[in-house]
């Protein structure tokens, strides 16, 4: 009988290796097909859910709407990175690789690609010229009170938009700041790519109020709106606009506007694509880098 | 003096039963761990189709429709984990028997607490080391991108070491040492009588080496997710140098994000891991209870 | 090796692969730790030992600190428990019973389930059911049945390599069966548990996917056993993912392998101990 259960599971390794092997797989890339001479794109994507991928999908025309019916066209080739890190080093070390991150993440280990000619900087995203930009949302329940409120009126200060500033586009500003010195815990949760910002505006914050505590939690967007909702947390953070169905028992406010970045490895000759090309690129249309 | 003996008697027995209770916990954690997965996955499981579930080939989960069907990731862990026994069996037992029959003494005191220090290295600090220094070794050595079924075997292959080399040492120590001196008296060299008696006869244990070595590799998680690609595609062993996302890898990845039935349907990716874990610990035991006949 | 020359070329090649095949296993290591440390060791500055945790010094130090609380809470949950049932498998089960086989096999499955199916486990039943909420008590819980079997068996171990004679010696001075064990069984013991209580640590110190759903991430020194609050490894894997911190991640890692190595060094002079 011992032996039998040792065959038993040999076979269901040997038995799930076959059929892995006789069923095609479902799709191809074009590798090595009609354009001849460059190398194959190493597509880089955020996982499923990610709010910058969320916004990004949807800017570049890869999010496909019919009716009812919503497809996410990015190639499944694509390699799943899930952290904004993980795309950065993937693309820092791969000459052939392509990826997007928040503008906030941007260093020098990668080159930014201009979007329809215009880089992604801050007065680039501002006036409207660099077009892959989408809302940092803050959403909470029913009305606001003390320390929420207090640094709700904060972000939206002249000193809380300072800060802002810094990272990305600003919102207009309602002048200089003056705490009410609430007491009292207020806790916040969403979106990883919001959170460095929310730091930083927390520990301006907490200088001018020290009798405040607050928490910061870094999930993700829909994580943050579920908790702002079921009350677990008194504000949630989203990098993406909010779903009708989270809108009916939020209210929510854009406290930033932050661009995504298409980098490419810094041996990559390019510059600049058009919006259409990156769409075809990661929805993997096309799968190899022309030579120029 | 009577009731001084009482209360000590009392004291035993509430010991006893404190004893008693205590040896039972690790049944109700199991006990516990089986209702709540089960609970949570299973009701997901029917909703979208047992079979459609684990027999499909489409993982979409923010579609509308969305759909939710891990045979890839299926595949992908058995694709991983066999890699990892290729790479990491043999030279783990290579090193036992170098540990046991073959090392200099002094050696020996040295290598010892490095393949420890092996087994304690964090899995995140192994996903790191993965991803900056394995996946572009990979894409200059052997093509592809690097993030792979190759690079993720190479590196389980690397994390299970520690385990195989420590079980497959002990069974080889644990050899009667008559049968080595028996070879050698017959004529047999050394390396002979390691490799072609002393081995053979620790079968059993070396067995259990590859076991536990297999339920390591599939249930590693942090380390895979960072250097195998992830993408949820069925491949095949061919396509070796291209990504792959296993069922632990699936779960972590969305895990953060998922709501609703996306995140049952991940629960239920975990009850599938939790069900080849236990077929893999069951084998476990069967050898472990004929090695200790 | 002296008569190299002399073997015949199959032997030789037998020879030299496993010197190979352990000389790569250890190559592997130093490799793997000269990376870690070339990268973390020009960030392991003092400000990252700051009290507080800010954007700007990047402290791994409120992370230490809850590392060192999860690392007491969950021992002190496990270890008792551990060490109480393996007393009863060894000093109080009849030999052979049904319950001693059933709770052998339990023990080996709890070994050898993942740790991510042990963080799923934590999140459904700890953070939901029980509504603790992600804190130090649901990621504690979690881990003290993830090390239990560990402490279990190691227990085991050193409680039947305590020779019977002591027993006896304590029963014939008419000691009972309690104070034989807490008196004469368990000292003799300590060394082998101790040993197996510090190879749990250097597990709860190493994990992260048991830990992502059920203590969270806070950077803080937690005040209650209700806050959330991530160690060491967490620390290092949040840095890592917005991708603006890698070289602190670095500095973390150094700091998590000297620990490890600490745990290892600690439990190899106590296995020592035990063989004299």
């Amino acid at each position: 009988m011992k032996k039998s259960l040792t065959l038993l599971l040999a076979a269901i390794f040997l038995g799930a290796i076959i059929a892995g092997c006789a069923s095609n797989p479902t799709t191809g890339t074009g590798g090595g097909g009609d354009n001849t001479g460059g190398n194959d794109i190493t597509v880089i994507s955020r996982e499923d859910g990610s709010g910058t991928r969320g916004a990004f999908i949807e800017l570049m025309g890869i999010q496909v709407k019919e009716g009812d019916v919503t497809k996410d066209m990015t190639t499944k080739e694509a390699i799943i990175a899930d952290g904004t890190d993980i795309v950065l080093t993937s693309v820092a070390n791969d000459a052939n690789a392509i990826g997007y991150i928040s503008t906030g993440s941007l260093n020098d280990t990668v080159k930014a690609l201009q979007i329809e000619g215009a880089a992604p900087t801050i007065e680039n995203i501002k006036n409207g010229a660099y077009p892959i930009a989408r809302p940092f949302k803050i959403a909470y329940k029913g009305e606001l009170e003390g320390v929420a409120a207090d640094f709700v009126a904060f972000i939206f200060s002249k000193d809380g938009q300072d800060i802002v500033a810094k990272s990305c586009v600003t919102m207009q500003d309602t002048g200089p700041f003056e705490s009410q010195r609430p007491e009292g815990k207020l806790v916040i949760n969403g979106s990883s790519s919001v959170f460095p910002l929310m730091e930083k505006l927390v520990e301006a914050y907490l200088k001018i109020n020290e009798v405040a505590d607050i928490e910061v939690h870094m999930t993700d967007s829909s994580a943050g709106m579920a908790a702002a909702i079921n009350g677990t947390c008194d504000i949630g953070m989203a990098s993406r606009d909010l779903k009708e169905s989270e809108l009916e028992q939020l209210t929510d406010e854009s406290i930033a506007i932050d661009g995504i970045a298409v980098i490419v490895n810094k041996e990559n000759p390019a510059t600049g694509m058009t919006k259409e090309e990156v769409r075809a690129i990661f929805t993997g249309e096309v799968s190899i880098w022309s030579v120029e | 003096m009577t009731t001084s003996t009482n209360s000590g008697k009392h004291r035993e027995q509430i010991m006893h039963i404190v004893f008693t209770l205590s040896a039972l916990t690790a049944i109700v954690a199991v006990g516990l761990i089986c209702v709540f997965l089960f609970a949570g996955g299973v009701p997901a499981m029917l909703e979208i189709g047992v079979l459609k579930f684990l027999l499909g080939k489409d993982w979409s989960p923010t579609d509308t429709p969305a759909s939710f069907e891990i045979f890839p990731m299926i595949i992908a862990s058995i694709y991983v984990t066999t890699g990892a026994i290729l790479f990491g069996v043999p030279i783990g037992i290579f090193t036992a028997a170098f540990m046991a029959k073959i090392c200099p003494k002094r050696l020996y005191a040295f290598l010892k607490p490095t393949i420890s220090l092996l087994a304690g290295i964090p899995s995140v600090v192994y996903g790191f080391f993965g991803m900056v220094v394995l996946v572009p070794l990979v894409r200059t050595w052997f093509g592809g991108n690097g993030s792979s079924m190759l690079t993720a075997s190479l590196l389980l292959g690397i994390m299970i070491l520690p385990t195989v080399i420590g079980i497959a040492e002990t069974s080889l120590r644990a050899v009667p040492e008559e049968l080595y001196e028996g070879a050698v008296a017959l004529g047999a060299s050394h390396e002979r009588a390691v490799f072609f008696i002393v081995i053979p006869a620790a079968k059993s244990g070396v067995m259990a080496a590859v076991v536990l070595g297999i339920g390591r590799a599939i249930g590693e998680t942090m380390a895979v997710k960072m250097v195998a690609g992830n993408q949820a595609l069925l491949r095949m062993p061919k396509e070796f140098l291209k990504g792959l996302r296993t069922l632990t890898a699936n779960v972590v990845i969305e895990m953060g994000y998922a709501e609703g039935l996306h995140r049952d349907a991940l629960v239920a990716t975990g009850v599938v891991l939790f069900v080849f874990i236990l077929l893999i610990n069951l084998v476990f035991s069967l050898l472990n209870r004929r090695s200790a006949l | 090796m002296k008569q190299l020359s002399k073997k015949k070329p199959f032997d030789l090649f037998l020879c030299v692969f496993t010197w190979l095949c352990a000389g790569t296993t250890f190559l592997v290591l130093v490799f793997i730790i000269s990376h870690i440390i070339t990268r973390g060791l020009p960030y392991l500055k003092p400000s990252i030992f700051a009290l507080k945790y800010n954007s700007e010094n990047v402290s791994l130090f409120p992370a230490l600190i809850s590392t060192f609380i999860l690392v007491v809470l969950s021992l002190l949950i496990a270890v008792p428990i551990g060490v109480f049932s393996a007393i009863y498998l060894v000093e109080y089960a009849k030999r052979g019973s049904r319950l001693v086989k059933v709770v052998r096999v339990t023990a080996e499955t709890l070994s050898g389930i993942p740790s991510i199916v042990y963080g799923l486990f934590g999140m459904l039943f700890f953070v939901i059911r029980l509504e603790w909420g992600m804190s130090i008590l649901s990621g504690a819980f979690t881990l003290s049945i993830m090390i239990l079997p560990l402490i279990m068996r190691t227990t085991e171990e050193s409680l039947k390599a305590v020779p019977d004679s002591y027993r006896e010696g304590a029963f014939g001075l008419g000691a009972g069966k309690l104070r034989t064990v807490f008196y004469i069984v368990l000292p003799s013991a300590s060394p082998g548990i101790l040993a197996g209580i510090i190879l749990s640590v250097g597990r709860i110190v190493g994990e992260t996917a048991a830990l992502l759903y059920t203590a969270g991430s806070i950077a803080r020194i937690p005040t209650t056993p209700m806050a959330s609050a991530r160690t060491l490894a967490i620390h290092m894997y949040a840095l890592s993912s917005e991708g603006l911190y890698t070289g602190q991640a670095y500095a973390t890692a150094v700091v998590l392998l000297a620990m490890v190595i600490g745990i290892n060094l600690l439990s190899e002079y106590l296995a020592n101990k035990i063989v004299k």
